[in-house]
């Protein structure tokens, strides 16, 4: 592709992802923060993560549900992220054999 | 907590950024980014074998910052370019990022204006869920979010060049090794979110069934959002401390 273009395609893709990260932002500027609305917040903040998660495993394999669940209970005993990653990969990693082993 | 319009007037509403607070959101992310690199690398190869230069590939990187987005726009960036669709993919897949700086307004719309545009520009899906929760606990240091936002995008612009210019010394990368990690550091994130408020839990719940049984409805990225207000919906309804 031309320089030309590619300057244009990059700055369009530049322009979409920095309005996308700003709206939200400016978008609460115009609204009160009532006990409500932060509750609305709190829940879109977890909602979103959880939707990304979920429609991401549901696109994928059943090595990455192992391992997220095995991340999550690691979560709820340990209460430490980084302990959840660890076990997490450890499981995403052992999977596979473990599938050969059982089939 | 109830904010007025007149922000500055209220000593509880003050937000601040430190350089120890960006130290403390640098290292927090650090394991990470770590699993960021093989990411940053797979798309370097990726854009040159699509025919960008090394250069282009990296500068990319640098500007737009944000992953699922450069893979997806990998498809539209040759000849003749439809310029239309790839603004509309770029939009789509990062439009839950609307989400996140809507939930991170509080926070980012005290500060003054140079430093809302730099938190703006580095908010992706990792610092959000860093420090979301420490902000939601207490904290009102905003460093931790832009020295994380710091960190990932530089790691993201040099595993980028990685691959870019050394593509073929990395042969076969298994990026989705490193994919599972990051669904496990969300995951983990949300259950850390969910212990501290249970009113959390059904609306979360919710949000996860909209976002599955929508994935294949809507287009690509618009899932996560409709789920994302549904839970936020929900939890207006679900009373909790």
């Amino acid at each position: 592709m031309t320089d030309a273009s590619f300057i244009l395609a990059v700055g369009l893709m530049a322009v979409g992802a920095f309005a996308t990260r700003a709206a939200g932002a400016l978008l609460m500027k115009r609204i009160t923060l009532t006990p409500k609305v932060e509750r609305f917040l709190e829940g879109m903040a977890a909602s979103v993560l959880a939707a990304l998660v979920a429609s991401q495993l549901v696109t994928s394999d059943i090595r990455n549900l192992a391992a997220v669940i095995v991340a999550m209970l690691t979560m709820l005993v340990t209460r430490s992220i980084l302990w959840s990653m660890l076990t997490g990969m450890i499981a995403a990693a052992l999977f596979p054999h473990l599938l050969a082993a059982w089939s | 907590m109830v904010r007025n319009k007149e922000q500055s007037t209220q000593p509880e509403a003050s937000v601040t950024v430190s350089r120890q607070g960006m130290f403390v959101g640098m290292r927090r992310l650090l394991p990470v980014c770590l699993f960021v690199v093989p990411f940053g690398i797979a798309f370097g190869v990726a854009a040159v074998e699509q025919g960008l230069g090394p250069f282009q590939t990296t500068a990319m990187s640098a500007l737009v910052f944000t992953a699922t987005a450069q893979f997806a726009a990998l498809d539209f960036l040759s000849e003749p370019v439809t310029f239309l669709s790839l603004f509309l993919v770029v939009l789509a897949l990062s439009g839950r990022h609307v989400v996140m700086s809507a939930a991170l307004a509080p926070w980012i719309n005290r500060l003054p204006l140079a430093q809302r545009m730099l938190s703006v520009a580095l908010l992706s899906d990792a610092n959000f869920a860093d420090a979301h929760p420490h902000l939601q606990n207490g904290e009102t240091d905003f460093g931790q979010f832009i020295g994380a936002g710091l960190m990932l995008w530089s790691t993201w612009v040099v595993s980028t060049a990685l691959g870019a210019y050394g593509g073929d010394l990395f042969g076969n990368l298994d990026a989705f090794g490193a994919g599972a990690v990051m669904l496990c550091f969300f995951a983990a994130t949300v259950v850390g979110m969910l212990r501290r408020s249970h009113g959390l839990i059904l609306p979360t719940i919710l949000a996860m069934a909209i976002s599955v049984l929508t994935v294949s409805l809507l287009p690509m990225g618009w899932n996560i959002i409709l789920a994302a207000l549904v839970g936020g919906a929900l939890s207006v309804v679900i009373r909790h401390d």
